[in-house]
C-alpha cells in the first residue's frame, strides 16, 4: 500500500466487471505507485484484458471505481487519459498513413510541440529501429512493425502511466531488449509502467511487483521475493505462477 | 491534488481527426492510381457512363411529364417525394448499420477512446463518416436527377439550390440512423448486426409486399387505378416528412417561388441540425453505456448459432466425403455467422421470390402481348443468372483468399489441395443451386410453363450455377489475395473483378444462346415446341457453361496445388 495517496499511478478499489451473468473481474482493488513497473499475469481469460480496459476507460465498472494520477477515469475521463498511453494486444494503426504520418498525428492530439516532437521522434526512431519503413503505408507492416510504431506512439509523449496488454508479442530479441530498457528508464523518470504479459521470464527480470490474477480474482500481489515467500520455497516466477493458481483452483 | 491533465480539451482535436481521415484517404486514392491504374479507368469510365445514362432517363422522364401543366403540377412532386422517401428509408438504414459498426465494432473507436478525445469527438467523427459513407449512393442517383431537372428548368439558380437540398437532407436519414445503432447497441444485448439485418430484410419485405399491392389495383391504364394510386401514395405528402419539404421546396424553385422554395430548404437545414445534434449528444453521452452492453452481448449466441449451423451443415452436405463435408461445413458456419454476408443473399433472393410469387397478377397484364407473356420465363431465367453471378463474385470468390492464414492447417490436411477446392465448389454449388433451382421451379409452375420448357430452364440454371461457381472458386485459386480478410476488399480486388467479368460474359453467352432459342421456338415458328436444332442450341450454351466451369476449376487447381504461402 502506497503511504501517500498522491503517489498512487493507478488505483482500483472494490472494481467488479460483469458481462451478462459472467463476472469478469471480482471486487479488485490494486494500488500501482509512481515510478513503478507492475506486471500483471494470469491465465487466459482471467480478466487481465477486462482489467485493463477499466484502468484506460473503455469499459465502465459495473461496481467500484478506478482512478488514474487521482482523477477518476468514469467521471474525469480526460484529464485521466491524458496522462496515459495504451498498448493493446492488438496494435491499431491507420492503415493508409505511413507510420511517420501517425506519430505526427498522435503527437499532435497530445499537444507536443514539434521541437520537442522531433527530438522524441529521433530518438525513438533509433532505439526501436523504424527509420527503414516509417515512411511506408502501415498497410504493408507486419505484426512486429506494427507493434514497433504503437510503442512509439505511446512513448512519444511520455506518458505518466504506460499500459501494455502483451507489449513483446512479434518483436525481435534485441528490440526486446529495447523495449526493457525503454521501460526502466520510464519508470526510473518517475513514470508508471503497467504491463499484462504471459512472457513470465520478462516479468521476473523487470517488474517491481507482479500480480496474479485468475477467474476474475486478484489472488496476489507482492515483489518477486514476496511471491516467492508465499509458495515458501526458492522458485522462479513460472513454477510461483503455476502453484499459485493451482491453489486458487483447489 | 490529481495532475493537471494536458492543455487538450479546448483544441480542436475534431479538426485534426477529420485532417488525419483525409490524409489516409488521399494516401489509398494515390495508392490506388499507382496500383491499378486501369481499374481506376474503368470504374471512373463506368461511373460517368451510369451517370449520363440517368441523366438522359430523368431528361426524358421529366420532359415527358411537363408536356402537359396537369401532369407537371401532380407528377413531378410525387416524383421527387417517392425518391426522398426512399432515400429517407434506404439511408437511415444504411447510416445504422455502417454508424454501428464504426462506433462498436472497429478497433478504430477503442483506440479514439483512449486517446485524449471525448464520446462526443468520437462520436461525431464516426457520425460525419457514416454520413459520408453511407450517402454516395444519393449522390450517384440524385445528381443526374437534379441535373436533368436544372436543365429543364433552365435556371442557373437551380444548380446551387438543388445541392443546398441534398446538402440539407443528408444529416436528416444520418442522425436517425446514428440513433437506430445506439439504440440496437445499448437495448438489444446479442447479435445485434444479425438483428438489424433481419429488421432490414423484414421492412424491405414489407415494403415490397406494399409496393406491389400499390401497382396492383387491376387495369393500369385506367383513370381509376390512377386515382387509386395518388390516393395510396398521399402519406408521403405530410407535412412532418422531410421529404416532403425537399419535394416542395424543389417544385417551389421550378416555378420561381424562390421565397417559398428557400422558407423549405431552411426548415430542412433546422431539422438536419437539430436532428444532427440531439443525436450526436444523445448517443456520446450514454456511449460507454452501449459500449458496455455491446461487449458484455458476445459468446453466447455464437454458440447456439454454432449448433444450428451444424445441423444445417449436416444436412445439405450428406452426399460429401466426411473430409470434404467437414470444409463445406465450416464455410457454411461462417458464412451464416456473418449478417452482412447471408442477409444480402437473403435479401436478393427474399425480392427475387416476392416477385415469383405476385407473378400471375403481373402476368395478366402482360397477356394483351403475346411476346412478353412468352418472355417473361427467360426474363425470369436472365434475373436469376445476375443474382448468381453477384453472390458467386461477392461470396463465393473470396472463400479461397479468406483461407490465406488458414492455409498451414488447410495446406497441410492429408488430402490434396485440388479435393479443397472441390469441397468449396460443393459448398458454392449446395447454397446457389437450392435457391436457384427453387425459384426457377416456383416461376415454371406459376407460369404453367409446359414440362419440356420447365427442364430445360432448370437444366439450364443448373449449369449456370455450375459455371460460375466454377468460376469464382477456380478464378479465386488462380488470383487469390491471402493478405486481406476483408470480404468486400477481396471481391473488389483485380481477381474480383476479373472473377465479375468472366461471370457476366458466361452469363452472356448462355443467355443470348438460350434467348435465341426460345424466340426461334416460340416466336419464329409460333408452336412452343422445341425441335431438334432448339434443343441443339439449349444443349449446347448447357456444355459451354458446364464446360466453362471446369476449365476454371482445371486452371485454379493446377495453380493453387503449386502455390507457396
Amino acid at each position: 500500500m502506497a503511504d501517500n495517496p498522491q503517489d498512487l499511478a493507478i488505483a482500483l478499489s472494490g472494481a467488479r466487471k460483469c458481462f451478462g451473468t459472467t463476472v469478469a473481474v471480482r471486487e479488485l482493488s490494486l494500488e500501482i505507485r509512481r515510478g513503478e513497473l507492475f506486471a500483471f499475469l494470469g491465465p487466459n481469460g482471467a480478466g487481465k484484458t477486462t482489467t485493463i480496459k477499466m484502468i484506460v476507460g473503455l469499459l465502465r465498472p459495473n461496481a467500484g471505481e478506478v482512478h488514474v494520477c487521482g482523477h477518476n477515469i468514469a467521471s474525469n475521463g480526460l484529464a485521466a487519459k491524458a496522462q496515459i498511453a495504451y498498448v493493446p494486444d492488438q496494435p491499431f494503426l491507420y492503415e493508409r498513413l505511413t507510420g511517420r504520418e501517425f506519430l505526427r498525428f498522435v503527437a499532435e492530439m497530445y499537444n507536443i510541440p514539434a521541437e520537442q516532437r522531433d527530438q522524441r521522434l529521433a530518438l525513438l526512431i533509433r532505439r526501436l529501429d523504424i527509420g527503414e519503413f516509417l515512411d511506408q503505408l502501415t498497410v504493408s507492416y507486419s505484426h512486429g512493425m506494427k507493434q514497433k510504431i504503437v510503442l512509439a506512439a505511446s512513448l512519444l509523449h511520455d506518458p505518466t502511466v504506460l499500459v501494455i496488454d502483451e507489449p513483446m508479442v512479434g518483436l525481435d530479441p534485441r528490440t526486446i531488449r529495447e523495449v526493457k530498457s525503454l521501460f526502466i528508464e520510464h519508470t526510473r523518470s518517475g513514470k508508471t509502467v503497467f504491463m499484462s504479459t504471459h512472457t513470465l521470464d520478462i516479468a521476473e527480470a523487470v517488474a517491481d511487483r507482479i500480480g496474479i490474477i485468475h477467474r476474475g480474482d486478484l489472488i496476489t500481489v507482492g515483489t518477486l521475493e514476496e511471491l516467492r515467500a508465499r509458495a515458501k520455497r526458492e522458485r522462479t516466477l513460472e513454477e510461483i505462477f503455476l502453484q499459485l493458481t493451482e491453489e486458487s483452483d483447489a | 491534488m490529481p495532475d493537471d491533465p494536458v492543455k487538450i480539451s479546448s483544441r480542436p482535436l475534431l479538426g485534426l481527426l477529420l485532417r488525419a481521415k483525409t490524409r489516409a484517404l488521399w494516401n489509398r486514392s494515390r495508392q490506388a492510381v499507382n496500383d491499378a491504374p486501369l481499374r481506376i479507368s474503368t470504374a471512373v469510365v463506368l461511373i460517368a457512363t451510369i451517370w449520363m445514362g440517368l441523366y438522359f432517363l430523368f431528361h426524358a422522364i421529366f420532359a415527358q411529364l411537363q408536356r402537359t401543366p396537369l401532369e407537371a403540377t401532380v407528377a413531378i412532386p410525387l416524383v421527387f417525394n417517392f425518391f426522398f422517401i426512399v432515400m429517407l428509408t434506404l439511408l437511415t438504414f444504411s447510416n445504422a448499420l455502417i454508424a454501428y459498426s464504426a462506433l462498436f465494432e472497429k478497433d478504430e473507436s477503442a483506440y479514439l477512446l483512449t486517446a485524449p478525445l471525448t464520446p462526443l469527438d468520437v462520436v461525431t467523427l464516426k457520425y460525419l463518416e457514416s454520413l459520408v459513407l453511407a450517402s454516395w449512393s444519393l449522390v450517384v442517383l440524385g445528381i443526374p436527377m437534379m441535373l436533368a431537372m436544372a436543365e429543364l428548368a433552365d435556371q442557373r439558380i437551380f444548380y446551387v439550390l438543388f445541392l443546398a437540398f441534398f446538402l440539407a437532407f443528408i444529416p436528416i436519414p444520418g442522425a436517425l440512423g446514428l440513433l437506430i445503432a445506439w439504440v440496437a447497441a445499448r437495448f438489444v444485448p446479442r447479435g445485434v448486426a444479425r438483428d438489424l439485418a433481419i429488421a432490414l430484410g423484414v421492412f424491405l419485405t414489407v415494403f415490397v409486399l406494399w409496393g406491389m399491392r400499390t401497382l396492383q389495383l387491376g387495369d393500369s391504364a385506367t383513370e381509376q387505378w390512377l386515382m387509386s394510386f395518388y390516393a395510396r401514395m398521399s402519406f408521403i405528402e405530410s407535412a412532418f416528412l422531410p421529404n416532403n419539404w425537399v419535394a416542395t421546396g424543389i417544385d417551389h424553385a421550378i416555378h420561381n417561388n424562390f421565397a417559398e422554395a428557400l422558407l423549405y430548404l431552411g426548415v430542412t437545414l433546422a431539422n438536419a441540425f437539430f436532428l444532427s445534434w440531439l443525436a450526436v449528444h444523445v448517443v456520446s453521452r450514454y456511449f460507454h453505456k452501449a459500449l458496455d452492453r455491446v461487449s458484455a452481448g458476445r459468446g453466447a449466441d455464437q454458440y447456439q448459432a454454432g449448433r444450428a449451423s451444424g445441423g444445417a451443415a449436416g444436412l445439405l452436405f450428406v452426399y460429401l466425403p466426411l473430409r470434404l463435408r467437414l470444409i463445406a461445413a465450416k464455410d457454411l458456419r461462417t458464412f451464416l455467422r456473418d449478417p452482412l454476408q447471408w442477409s444480402q443473399l437473403a435479401i436478393l433472393f427474399g425480392l427475387l421470390f416476392l416477385y415469383l410469387t405476385n407473378m400471375p397478377t403481373l402476368r395478366q397484364q402482360f397477356d394483351a402481348l403475346l411476346v412478353w407473356a412468352e418472355i417473361i420465363p427467360f426474363l425470369n431465367l436472365c434475373a436469376i443468372s445476375l443474382i448468381l453471378a453477384t453472390f458467386t463474385c461477392r461470396f463465393v470468390y473470396p472463400l479461397i483468399s479468406l483461407e490465406g492464414h488458414n492455409l498451414w492447417l488447410i495446406g497441410l490436411l492429408p488430402m490434396s489441395r485440388t479435393r479443397i477446392l472441390r469441397a468449396k465448389l460443393a459448398f458454392a454449388m449446395t447454397v446457389t443451386l437450392t435457391g436457384a433451382i427453387t425459384a426457377m421451379a416456383l416461376a415454371a409452375f406459376k407460369l404453367q410453363l409446359d414440362w419440356v420448357w420447365t427442364i430445360i430452364h432448370l437444366v439450364v440454371v443448373g449449369a449456370i450455377c455450375f459455371g460460375l461457381c466454377g468460376f469464382a472458386v477456380g478464378i479465386g485459386a488462380r488470383l487469390p489475395l491471402f493478405e486481406e480478410q476483408k470480404v468486400a476488399r477481396i471481391a473488389n480486388s483485380l481477381g474480383g473483378t476479373t472473377n465479375l467479368l468472366a461471370s457476366l460474359a458466361l452469363v452472356a453467352v448462355v443467355l443470348t444462346a438460350i434467348g435465341f432459342a426460345i424466340w426461334r421456338s416460340k416466336i419464329q415458328r409460333g408452336d412452343g415446341v422445341p425441335d431438334t436444332v432448339t434443343l441443339a442450341i439449349c444443349a449446347a450454351a448447357v456444355w459451354f457453361s458446364t464446360e466453362a466451369g471446369l476449365c476454371a476449376m482445371r486452371m485454379g487447381a493446377k495453380h493453387f496445388e503449386q502455390i507457396e504461402v
